[in-house]
């Protein structure tokens, strides 16, 4: 062999544009692969392709009319970030919201997490090279779909939560088409345990690959499902209770092997603890009302700073709110899980294969628009 | 982890520590600090297990503020939020090395707001576009700047009209020193 050839880095090292339309990206984002043959020695991701400046336009209207903006930046989470959003606004006027408002934002951000995590099930398995499945999660997800368009009255962008409870009130064929999705979706675990998390090609596919440890996610501020398949019990649900997930009987799926696989289980298995979740949820939803009664139509923020944060699907959602006494926020910071999951790339795919980094970005389960918002 | 022994940490940093009210403000404490104790803070913080939330900035007089968030993985629950002043050259110095996360959050306050992490291995725009490197569009226009006096929680017991005239007499000194430094910021 030519020795010459592998000292001359220009001769077998090549760049590699992984993106901006790759389908393993879902999204706009682009990867810049340094390679050597087959293998990566440098990822560098690319962002900023679908930057909206939600934080500027925050900046400019009542902070009442920057709900529709939340769902647009994860837009698989927008109840969860409807959510977030509305509880900064009453935390900072100290708005309290009937219990029955809370029961029904917990049902439906559980709802929109399942439906996420479907969505990622299914694509995740794409990205591997297995086609059939997702045409099951998409038939699973498309229910959930079907009854939050009813309560919601849109199918991905919702804007439900309101400063001081939900816009409108669930009924009694709410209740049961939930109550059937969940025994339909409890049907079907047994189906995908066999089909696909019991398949040995994927299995060994995806062990080993990527591997996070506790002190790396507090570096890169990694959170959510990632850091959960270390070991580390974060979930901010339980964490930081907010609203009324105290009162719900339901776990944190925990692994310790910080790889690919170890991520794919918790993300997985939390979907069970979802269904756990609604299902009581429902058991004891209260009467009442779903609006608070004082909510003034200008809200104005005490002067201050603050600060909500919660567990979105794909791990901390944070809003900061700097307040200068007026109804328009002085500045609006949102912390998004993606941005910060997928800086851990660089370090995390280095010396991998490149079917390798497929694998664990694919773990990361990204929403671009939320990293770029 | 013993909140009173890390307040003692953070106060002997040099930092203003002050407990917040969680269901008020959403976080536990907040500190004050020169930039030049960001990086020891970075490095405390992180042997204590906390993890970078995130990097931000509020722009107001005298300076652009940079705040940042951590928080623990563990209980019992404990978020905190930094916060220091650009220095007059408009840099901080850069966490990245601690905090390899921070990397991205301090370009994209390079991006929105021109402030320069000095050290920063590789301070390029991330979220903007490259031909807008001197935008910096979350900066505010002269007539919506406020002092961050006017942005800070008034204590519940003090009488707000009393509370304020000192505060703001105090910065006095400090905005005419920062309004000579900001052209310099903006380059």
């Amino acid at each position: 062999m030519n020795v010459d050839v592998l000292e001359d880095e220009r001769q077998h090292h090549f760049v590699l544009n992984m993106g901006p339309q790759h389908p393993s990206t879902h999204g706009v984002l682009r990867v810049l692969l340094k390679m050597e043959g087959e293998y990566v020695l440098e990822a560098q991701p690319v962002l900023g392709y679908v930057h909206r400046c939600h934080e500027r336009i925050g900046e400019f209207k009542p902070a009442k009319s920057f709900m529709p903006n939340t769902a647009r930046m994860d837009y698989l989470g927008a109840l969860i970030y409807n959510q977030g959003y509305a509880m900064l606004l009453e935390r900072a006027a100290g708005i309290e919201v009937p219990q029955r408002a809370e029961y029904i934002r917990v049902i439906t951000s559980e709802l929109n997490r399942i439906q996420s995590h479907l969505l990622w099930y299914g694509a995740y398995l794409l990205d591997l090279g297995a086609f059939t499945p997702i045409m099951y999660t998409f038939d699973d997800r498309e229910h959930i779909l079907d009854i939050l368009e009813d309560v919601c009255g849109s199918r991905l962008t919702y804007c439900y939560s309101r400063v001081g409870g939900v816009c409108k009130d669930i009924d009694d064929k709410f209740i049961e088409r939930t109550r059937t999705f969940i025994e339909r979706l409890r049907g079907r675990f047994p189906m995908y345990e066999e089909l696909v998390n019991g398949n040995v090609i994927l299995q060994k596919r995806m062990k080993t690959v990527g591997h996070y440890t506790p002190e790396m996610c507090a570096r890169y501020g990694v959170t959510g499902p990632l850091l959960r398949s270390t070991g580390v019990a974060y979930d901010l649900r339980k964490a930081e209770p907010y609203s009324v997930y105290p009162e719900f009987d339901f776990e944190v799926p925990l692994e310790q092997d910080g790889d690919a696989w170890a991520a794919f289980n918790v993300r997985y298995r939390e979907i069970e603890q979802s269904l756990r979740i609604i299902e009581q949820a429902l058991d004891k939803l209260p009467e009442g009302e779903v609006m608070a009664s004082k909510v003034p139509k200008k809200l104005k923020l005490p002067q201050g700073d603050y600060n909500c944060s919660v567990e979105a699907p794909r791990g901390e959602l944070s809003y900061y709110l700097v307040s200068d006494g007026s109804d328009i926020p002085y500045r609006i910071k949102v912390r998004t899980p993606s941005y910060s999951n997928l800086s851990v790339v660089p370090e995390l795919c280095k010396g991998m294969l490149i079917s390798d980094v497929v694998t664990s970005m694919g773990g990361l389960d990204l929403v671009i628009p939320e990293i770029d918002r | 982890m013993d909140i009173k022994a890390m307040q003692k940490k953070w106060l002997e940093l040099g930092t203003e520590v002050e407990q917040t009210d969680y269901a008020k403000t959403g976080y536990d404490f907040s500190l004050i600090l020169a930039a030049d104790k960001v990086h020891p803070l970075a490095e405390l913080m992180l042997t204590e297990g906390f993890y970078l939330v995130f990097v931000t900035a509020v722009h107001a007089l005298p300076a652009i503020e940079v705040v940042y968030q951590f928080a623990r993985a563990g209980s019992p629950r404990c978020r905190v939020i930094a916060r220091t002043a650009v220095r007059a050259d408009g840099t901080v110095p850069t966490i990245s090395d601690v905090y390899q996360g921070a990397n991205w959050h301090e370009r994209e306050v390079r991006d929105f707001y021109g402030v320069v992490f000095a050290g920063h291995p590789n301070l390029v725009p991330l979220i903007l576009a490259e031909e807008d490197v001197d935008l910096k569009p979350l900066l505010k226009d002269e007539k919506n700047l406020k002092d961050i006096s006017a942005l800070r929680h008034v204590p519940a017991d003090a009488e707000p009209e009393e509370e304020k005239a000192p505060a703001t007499a105090k910065k006095e000194p400090a905005a005419t020193a920062a309004k000579a430094a900001k052209p310099q910021a903006s380059t």
